[in-house]
């Protein structure tokens, strides 16, 4: 959802969810990462006056953690592993594979706002490498010719 | 209790950091991130020293290692001097623009390490001391931003801030100087935002940003002040002596 089209009627359920406590700010910025796929400014705003804090701090939060971003993603994150073993077994191809099928690079969202990709270090399964997940779901041994069914079936989907 | 520093028998309190008892007892020890009015920042790492507990010795940073039982205290042992050039040498790296980094380099006879790669002319060492100083005068202007190699001090979206009232404090606190502060005729500019200026009535220098006085007059309950800090001093010690007849 573009910035412009946000209200604040939006942002208010999700600031109501938690008391007045700056403990929570991590919390409320997940909800608001989950329900708008980034923290629009708006947001941040908000939070900083229910909060009573400075947005400064806040600023400083969503910028420090991976999960949370200030631009907006994809409905569909792709994650590729680029660890050592999935590396090895052709992560780069996989990346120019969906570079070609997609047109997006690492840390760019897709025209239509479907996917976005991410490069990661290791998930942990080097024995499917080389690795993909999207929103949470593992394809292993992946090629670039399955790339494409991959997609669109996801393109038609729901959000989880 | 009684410690031990290089050699220099020293008393101290319970849980009173090193830094400040080496200070009370005129033995140097070196320092960048920290602030008498700000303590416990502890990450320059510059000041670290040597501490020998009942025959074991640990590496431990000066400003912020209380003082719990007898020790002994080496602020240039063999272990100092090498770790501490090696801090020095990467906060060099981390800011080739500051004086202040390559005077300590230079004191400390730090060699250069050439695998060190030098990417900008920045002086700041990301101490984030100007951040903890604007928040504890309750601004909260700015802040760390990012982190890793991309960390940076910075107002939120790198905007003007809307809650800064040009008070510089980030600036005065600043170890190596490298927060910008212009000030011209009238108003000063600092992190993209220019505030006017009040002058003093008395003698004309500017007494501070007409934002940081409103601010502190409404916390003080008090009307705005008309004179700079050193003509209210002047009229103060003026009023006191004529009341004590000097």
């Amino acid at each position: 959802m573009p910035e412009q089209n946000i209200t604040y009627e939006d942002i208010t359920p999700l600031l109501l969810k938690y008391p007045k406590d700056q403990r929570h700010a991590l919390a409320i910025m997940q909800d608001m990462q989950r329900h708008f796929n980034y923290i629009p400014r708006k947001g941040l705003e908000a939070l900083a006056d229910y909060l009573g804090c400075h947005i400064s701090g806040l600023y400083s939060m969503a910028t420090f953690y991976k999960s949370l971003s200030l631009k907006p993603k994809g409905r569909h994150i792709i994650k590729v592993c680029d660890g050592t073993a999935c590396h090895i077994r052709g992560a780069v191809n996989l990346v120019s594979g969906i570079e070609r099928v997609l047109g997006i690079s690492a840390d760019e969202v897709t025209g239509d706002g479907e996917f976005s990709l991410e490069l990661v270090n290791c998930l942990g399964s080097c024995a499917l490498a080389p690795v993909m997940v999207v929103d949470d779901e593992y394809y292993g041994k992946v090629t670039t010719d399955r790339l494409p069914e991959i997609f669109d079936a996801l393109r038609g989907e729901a959000r989880p | 209790m009684l410690i031990k520093i290089d050699g220099k028998e020293c008393g101290c309190k319970h849980g009173e950091f090193i830094l400040e008892v080496a200070k009370r007892n005129g033995i140097e020890i070196p320092n960048l991130c920290h602030h008498e009015g700000l303590p416990g920042q502890g990450c320059c790492r510059v000041c670290i020293v040597e501490v020998e507990i009942n025959g074991w010795r640990n590496i431990v940073t000066a400003c912020v290692y209380p003082l719990e039982r007898e020790c002994e205290v080496f602020t240039n042992s063999p272990r100092v001097i090498k770790q501490r050039a090696m801090v020095l040498a990467l906060l060099h790296s981390l800011a080739p623009g500051s004086s202040e980094v390559s005077e300590l380099c230079e004191k400390y006879n730090v060699p250069s390490y050439r695998r060190f790669v030098k990417k900008n002319d920045t002086k700041c060492i990301l101490c984030g001391l100007c951040a903890k100083a604007c928040e504890s005068l309750g601004t909260g202007a700015i802040s760390t931003v990012n982190r890793g190699t991309g960390k940076a001090v910075t107002t939120p979206y790198g905007e003007p801030s809307y809650e800064c009232v040009g008070c510089a404090s980030c600036a005065k606190v600043c170890p190596t100087g490298a927060i910008m502060v212009e000030e011209g005729a009238g108003s000063r500019k600092i992190w993209g935002k220019k505030i006017p200026l009040l002058k003093c009535k008395k003698c004309g220098e500017p007494a501070g940003t007409y934002m940081e006085l409103r601010r502190a007059a409404e916390k003080l309950g008090e009307g705005m002040p008309e004179l700079c800090e050193a003509c209210r001093k002047k009229e103060i010690a003026e009023k006191l002596a004529s009341i004590y007849g000097y």
